[in-house]
C-alpha cells in the first residue's frame, strides 16, 4: 500500500526549472538545511566512519540520488530508515516535524546537484501532498520497502498500446463482449490499464482493455488479477485468470509459462454495482520482481487482509446450529454449538469434552469460508473454560493428578532423512471413541462417545435462571463401570461453594446425581465426581448476571 | 484386466462410425462443444456450491458436498429430466466435506476429522444422526490437511487419501497416508507416501487411483495407483510407520534427500515398496492441479471413452481423459486433453451409468481460469463421435493408437507425428523442471485395414519417461478433419517385452 501511493504520487510531481536567480536561492536553502545531515552523512556526503563502522551511507552511491528518484528522496527525508541490521551505526530520522516543505524541496534539489551529478527538483506544495498522504504512517521506512520502491519505479513497463473500450449493460457475469458493440473507445496513456474511463458512470459497465505485453525473459510468471466485480484475464488468446461473478475485490492468481517476447493481453471486466476496482499484477522469475500493469495498486492487499464477516444462523427460529470446524482454545475436532437465546458452546470431539461456553453472537465463519479456510472466530463475550481435556480418569487414590491430554511425541522431517524436529503430536486416548452426535427436533446435539466399557450421551440446553443465562448439560453413562472412575466437573474459580453453586470463576457450576468431591490441585482447586455404571448427571452452568444487551 | 471393457467399446465404436458420414458435416473446424455439452445446474440463490463430493443415490438423486460444509440432494439434475433441478439441504456447517459415499440407507460424507454416516430419521429431509465411522488419524490444524474420500469399493471400503500438514511435513497421524475404512468402521492403513491429494476413485477394473499434486518428490502432478502396501513417493508422512502395526510393513527405505536429486524410475530399484506415479500430467502442458477421478462405467452412453478415467483440473478449469493399462505388474498410460470452460475449478466428478457426468468445485484458496467461485455443471455427449486417439499403448518398440474414427491412411505418414520424451527430478524440493530429454525417432510401422489403429517405431524409448506425442498431421478419412486433440503424454513406467 505503501508504494502504491507513493507511485500514484509519482503522476503529480512535476519536474520544474525554477527561474534563475531564484535557482541560487533554493540550492543555498538546501545547503543550509543538509546541515541537519552532515553529522553521519558528513560535510562532503561521504557518510562519517565511526571506527570500524559508518554512521551513514555515502550519498554519492545513492541509487536513489543519481537516479530520478525526487518522490523517492521526499519519502525517505520525511519518514526517515529504520536500523534493520549492523551496517550503519544510525537509523535515519524522520525530518517530517523538522523540516518545513521548502526545506525538503531544496534539500532535495541540493542533493541530487551536489552529490548525484544532475538537479532533479521537486516543489513544496507536491512534498505538502506527499506529507499530508502519508500522514498516518508512523514507522520509519525499512530498506528493503525502498528498495522494492525504487525497483518499482524504475521497472520496464511491460504493457504499451492499451487499448480500451467502455460497455454499458447490467451483467451478473462477464458477458461475451465480443457480440457488443461498445459505448466508447480510446487508448490509456501510461501503458496501465484503468478504470478512468468509466469514472462518470455510475454502474453496470464493462470495460475490455487489449494491450501488447512485452515478457523481459522466458519462465513463469504469476499473475494476480484484483477485481470488484468480476474480471477475466486473457493472454494469446487464452483465458489464463478468472476472477468472475459477482464479488468483493477478489484476488485471482495463476502462474503462466510464458516466453521472452511479445504477448498480447486482454483484460475484461465489469461492474454490477455498489463498489468498483480492477488491479493487476505480474511476478516475474527470478529476480524480476513484481510489475504493476494497472494504475489501481490497493485493493488487492486489502482483499487479501480481511473480510466481510458471515455470521452463521440457524436454518430456522428457534434451532440450534452445528458447526465443525477448526476453532480458537479447542483441538482441531471442535464443534460449535450455537443455541437459541445467544448461549454458545464449543465441544471438543478430540478430548470428547465440553471446551467452553461463551453468550452473544455464535459464529463468524468469514476466515473459515474465504481464501484457504483457516478456521471459523467465535464471536460474543463472557468465554469460559471450565474444566479442559479429557473429561474422564481412573483415579486409584485423589492424590493422582488429572491427565488432560493424550500426546506422543514423533520425529519429523523436513528436507532432510535425519530426524531435525522431535514434536508432540495429540492421538487418541486409547479408552475413548467419539461416535458422532444426533440431532433432536430442535436440531440440539446429543453427543456420543465410549469411555472404556460406559457408554455416554452429552446433551446442553439453554436455560434462564433467575433472569440469568444458563446451560444445563446432561451427561448420561451406562454400561459396566471401571472401579474409581470420576468425572472432572470444574478447575477454574476458587471452587469454593456457596448454596449448591460451585464458584468456577466466570460462572457457577451447579451438578446433581452424584456427589461432588472438590480436591488441591497446585495452587488451585479441582472438582470431581465419581461415577458409577448407570449415572445421569445434571450440570448447569450459569452466568453471575444477565447478558448485557 | 480393462480387456473386456476394450472389446465392448470397440463394438460401440464400430456401430457409430458407420452412421458417421451421414451425420456430421462441419461448416468450420470442430470444436470440444460440438460433442460435450456443459450445462450449469442452477443453484438456490445465495448458494456456494464449492463442490467437494458428489454421489448418486437411489431415485435419481444427486447428492454434493461442498467446501463450506453443507450436503445438499438434486433431483431432476440429469439429462433424462425436463423439470428444474429441485435443491434440499441435507446437512449444513460440516468441517470441509471431500467424499461422498452411498451405502444401504447412509449417507457416508469424509470430513476433515473423520467418515460420518449420516440417516434422516425423522424423515423431514434433513440428517438428523451423525455417527462417527472412523476417526483414526490425527490433524493439526492446518488448512492444508485436507482428507479426500472415494466412493466404496467392491469389498465395502471407503478410501480416503490425506493430505500432509504443509508443503513439506506430516504433524499428525497418518498425514500422507491413504487409509481405508469400512462400512462399519474398520480402519486400515493402505499406503503411504501422499503429498497432496486432489481426489480420490476408481479405474474401470475397480483398483483405487488418487491425483496428487506438483510439490515436494513430485516433480510434476500425477495420477497415481495406490498399491496397498506401496510407497507413493513422498516420505514425510513415513514417520507414522511405528503406528501402523505392521498393516503395510516396515518403514521403506527414504529417497536420497541431496540437493541434486534423483529420478523415479532410479529409485524404484532402491526402494521395492516405491510405485511409481502411473500417469504424469506435465505441469502447465496439461494443468497444474489434478483432482477427482472417475471411470467411463456408461457402456458408450457417455461416447466412445468407455472403461477409461475421467480427471478432473482444477486450475485450468478443464477435464482429462486418461487411458491406463498394466505393464509388467504397473499401471501406466496415457493423459489426453478433453474438455475445457468449466465456471470454477473442477473438484469433484461423477459419472452415471446412463453417460451424465457431473463436475462441482471452487476457485477458493487458489485460483482457476473458470473465474466463477463456484459451479455445479453436467456434461454430456451430443451422440457425435470426435475424432480422437482413443488409446495409446506401449509396445516393445513403439506405441500403438488407436482412432474413435478411421484415419485417412495417406496421412499416416512419419511426418505426422513428433514426439519427445522427459522426466522429472524426485526430489526433496519443490516442483522440477523437465529433465533428461530425449528426441525420439518416429516411423510409422503399419496400419490397420480399417484405418482405426496404427503402430508406430519409437527410437529409442526411455524407461520413465514421458513420452510427449502430437500427430498434427492425421486427418480423418472421409471428412479429413484433424485430430480434435492431436496431444497425448504416456508416461513409460515399464517397457513391454
Amino acid at each position: 500500500m505503501i508504494r502504491n501511493s507513493l507511485l500514484a504520487l509519482t503522476l503529480c510531481i512535476t519536474s520544474s526549472i525554477p527561474a534563475i536567480g531564484e535557482n541560487d536561492k533554493i540550492l543555498e536553502l538546501g545547503r543550509l538545511t543538509y546541515q541537519s545531515c552532515v553529522a553521519c552523512h558528513g560535510p562532503d556526503g561521504k557518510g562519517v566512519k565511526a571506527g570500524d563502522l559508518e554512521m551513514a551511507p555515502s550519498l554519492h552511491e545513492s541509487a536513489f540520488i543519481l537516479g530520478n528518484q525526487p518522490d523517492l528522496l521526499t519519502a525517505i527525508v520525511l519518514k526517515g530508515i529504520i536500523k534493520a541490521d549492523n551496517k550503519y551505526v544510525q537509523a535515519m530520522l524522520a525530518l517530517e516535524a523538522a523540516l518545513n516543505d521548502e526545506q525538503i524541496a531544496a534539500l532535495i534539489a541540493y542533493l541530487t546537484s551536489e552529490f548525484g551529478g544532475e538537479r532533479r527538483s521537486v516543489k513544496p506544495n507536491a512534498v505538502a501532498k506527499w506529507r499530508k498522504e502519508y500522514a498516518a504512517r508512523t514507522s520509519p521506512w525499512k530498506r528493503s520497502d525502498l528498495e522494492e520502491m525504487l525497483r518499482e519505479a524504475t521497472a520496464p513497463k511491460l504493457l504499451s498500446n492499451v487499448k480500451y473500450s467502455l460497455h454499458y449493460g447490467e451483467w451478473k457475469k462477464l458477458p461475451d463482449f465480443s457480440s457488443l458493440k461498445p459505448a466508447a473507445t480510446g487508448e490509456l496513456p501510461g501503458n496501465e490499464i484503468s478504470l478512468e474511463p468509466a469514472k462518470n458512470h455510475k454502474h453496470g459497465f464493462g470495460m475490455v482493455f487489449d494491450a501488447d505485453l512485452t515478457i523481459p525473459e522466458s519462465g513463469e510468471y504469476v499473475f494476480s488479477l484484483t477485481s470488484d466485480d468480476g474480471s477475466a484475464l486473457i493472454i494469446d488468446g487464452e483465458t489464463v485468470v478468472g476472477n468472475d461473478g459477482i464479488h468483493p475485490a477478489r484476488t485471482a492468481g495463476m502462474k503462466e509459462a510464458l516466453e521472452a517476447g511479445n504477448h498480447t493481453l486482454q483484460v475484461q471486466y465489469f461492474d454490477g454495482g455498489g463498489h468498483r476496482s480492477l488491479s493487476l499484477s505480474v511476478k516475474g522469475p527470478g529476480k524480476l520482481g513484481t510489475f504493476w500493469l494497472s494504475t489501481e495498486r490497493e485493493q488487492s492487499k486489502k482483499a487479501a487482509q480481511s473480510y466481510d464477516p458471515i455470521f452463521l444462523t440457524a436454518a430456522n427460529p428457534g434451532e440450534a446450529i452445528v458447526h465443525r470446524a477448526f476453532l480458537p482454545d479447542a483441538l482441531p475436532r471442535a464443534i460449535g454449538v450455537g443455541y437459541p437465546g445467544a448461549v454458545n458452546l464449543v465441544w471438543d470431539a478430540d478430548v470428547l469434552n465440553l471446551a467452553y461456553v461463551y453468550r452473544g453472537e455464535f459464529m463468524d465463519a468469514s476466515p473459515h469460508w474465504n481464501g484457504r479456510g483457516s478456521g471459523s472466530t467465535p464471536l460474543g463475550v463472557d468465554r469460559v473454560k471450565i474444566a479442559h481435556g479429557l473429561p474422564f480418569q481412573v483415579l486409584e487414590s485423589l492424590d493422582e493428578p488429572w491427565i488432560p491430554f493424550s500426546t506422543t511425541k514423533v520425529k519429523y522431517e523436513r528436507d532432510t532423512a535425519d530426524p531435525q524436529k522431535e514434536i508432540t503430536i495429540n492421538v487418541k486416548h486409547p479408552d475413548y471413541q467419539f461416535t458422532g452426535y444426533r440431532l433432536d427436533e430442535k436440531r440440539f446435539p446429543t453427543f456420543l462417545y465410549r469411555y472404556r466399557a460406559l457408554t455416554i450421551t452429552d446433551a446442553f440446553a439453554p436455560e434462564e435462571i433467575d433472569g440469568v443465562t444458563s446451560i444445563v448439560r446432561t451427561l448420561t453413562t451406562s454400561g459396566d463401570a471401571d472401579d474409581n472412575i470420576y468425572f472432572r466437573i470444574a478447575e477454574t474459580g476458587p471452587q469454593t461453594k456457596s448454596d449448591d453453586w460451585i464458584d468456577a470463576g466466570g460462572v457457577k457450576v451447579r451438578v446433581s446425581g452424584a456427589e461432588p468431591v472438590t480436591r488441591k490441585v497446585g495452587t488451585g482447586n479441582e472438582t470431581l465426581v465419581p461415577i458409577s455404571g448407570e449415572t445421569t448427571l445434571t450440570i448447569t452452568y450459569r452466568w453471575p448476571s444477565p447478558l448485557k444487551p | 484386466m480393462t480387456q473386456p471393457c476394450y472389446f465392448l467399446k470397440l463394438a460401440v465404436l464400430h456401430a457409430l462410425s458407420l452412421s458417421l458420414p451421414f451425420t456430421i458435416s462441419f461448416a468450420e473446424e470442430p470444436k470440444e462443444s460440438d460433442y460435450y455439452t456443459i450445462t450449469p445446474i442452477q443453484a438456490p440463490d445465495g448458494a456456494v456450491i464449492e463442490g467437494g463430493g458428489i454421489e448418486l443415490l437411489p431415485d435419481e438423486k444427486v447428492a454434493v458436498c461442498t467446501r463450506r460444509g453443507q450436503i445438499w440432494v438434486i433431483e431432476n439434475a440429469f439429462s433424462t429430466s425436463d423439470q428444474p433441478a429441485k435443491w434440499t439441504l441435507f446437512a449444513e456447517y460440516l468441517h470441509e466435506p471431500l467424499g461422498l459415499a452411498w451405502n444401504d440407507g447412509w449417507l457416508y460424507v469424509v470430513q476433515r476429522p473423520e467418515v460420518t454416516r449420516l440417516r434422516d430419521e425423522d424423515g423431514d429431509g434433513r440428517a438428523d444422526l451423525f455417527e462417527t465411522v472412523s476417526d483414526g488419524w490425527g490433524i493439526s490444524g492446518n488448512y492444508h490437511e485436507y482428507t479426500f474420500g472415494s466412493q466404496f469399493d467392491k469389498e465395502g471400503n471407503l478410501w480416503c487419501a490425506l493430505c500432509l500438514t504443509g508443503s513439506f511435513t506430516a504433524e499428525a497421524l497418518y498425514r500422507g497416508w491413504i487409509l481405508r475404512v469400512s462400512t462399519e468402521g474398520k480402519f486400515t492403513p493402505t499406503a503411504s507416501g501422499v503429498r497432496s491429494p486432489g481426489g480420490i476413485g476408481f479405474n474401470a477394473a475397480g483398483d483405487v487411483f488418487y491425483t496428487d499434486n506438483q510439490g515436494a518428490w513430485n516433480g510434476s502432478s500425477s495420477l497415481k495407483w495406490i498399491k496397498p502396501g506401496g510407497f507413493l513417493g513422498n516420505p514425510n508422512g513415513n514417520v507414522y510407520y511405528p503406528f501402523s502395526d505392521g498393516a503395510i510393513g516396515n518403514r521403506p527405505k527414504d529417497p536420497p534427500y541431496t540437493e541434486e536429486g534423483s529420478r523415479t524410475v532410479t529409485e524404484r530399484t532402491n526402494i521395492p515398496e516405491l510405485i511409481p506415479p502411473a500417469v504424469i500430467f506435465p505441469h502447465q502442458k496439461v494443468g497444474n492441479s489434478p483432482t477427482g477421478v472417475v471411470p467411463d462405467l456408461s457402456e458408450g452412453k457417455f461416447g466412445p471413452f468407455a472403461g477409461q478415467v475421467f480427471v478432473g483440473e482444477q486450475t485450468h478449469s478443464k477435464i482429462h481423459r486418461v487411458f491406463l493399462e498394466q505393464v509388467n505388474g504397473l499401471y501406466q498410460g496415457a493423459i489426453f486433453p478433453f474438455l475445457s470452460g468449466f465456471q470454477s475449478g473442477n473438484i469433484a466428478l461423477r459419472l452415471s451409468d446412463g453417460g451424465d457426468l457431473f463436475t462441482s468445485g471452487s476457485n477458493r484458496g487458489w485460483g482457476a481460469r473458470g473465474g466463477m467461485l463456484s459451479s455445479f455443471e453436467r456434461i454430456n455427449w451430443t451422440g457425435k463421435t470426435p475424432f480422437e486417439i482413443h488409446e495409446m499403448r506401449a509396445l516393445a518398440d513403439g506405441f500403438s493408437l488407436t482412432f474413435t474414427k478411421p484415419i485417412d491412411k495417406s496421412t499416416a505418414v512419419d511426418e505426422s507425428f513428433k514426439m519427445e520424451a522427459y522426466t522429472y527430478l524426485y526430489q526433496k524440493a519443490y516442483g522440477s523442471p523437465e529433465v533428461d530429454q530425449v528426441t525420439p525417432m518416429v516411423s510409422v510401422e503399419s496400419v490397420s485395414e480399417d484405418g482405426l489403429s496404427l503402430t508406430l517405431k519409437v527410437e529409442p524409448l526411455t524407461k520413465g519417461h514421458v513420452h510427449e506425442l502430437h500427430a498434427p498431421g492425421i486427418k480423418s478419412a472421409g471428412d479429413s478433419q484433424s485430430l480434435l486433440h492431436p496431444d497425448a503424454y504416456y508416461t513409460l513406467n515399464e517397457i513391454p517385452n
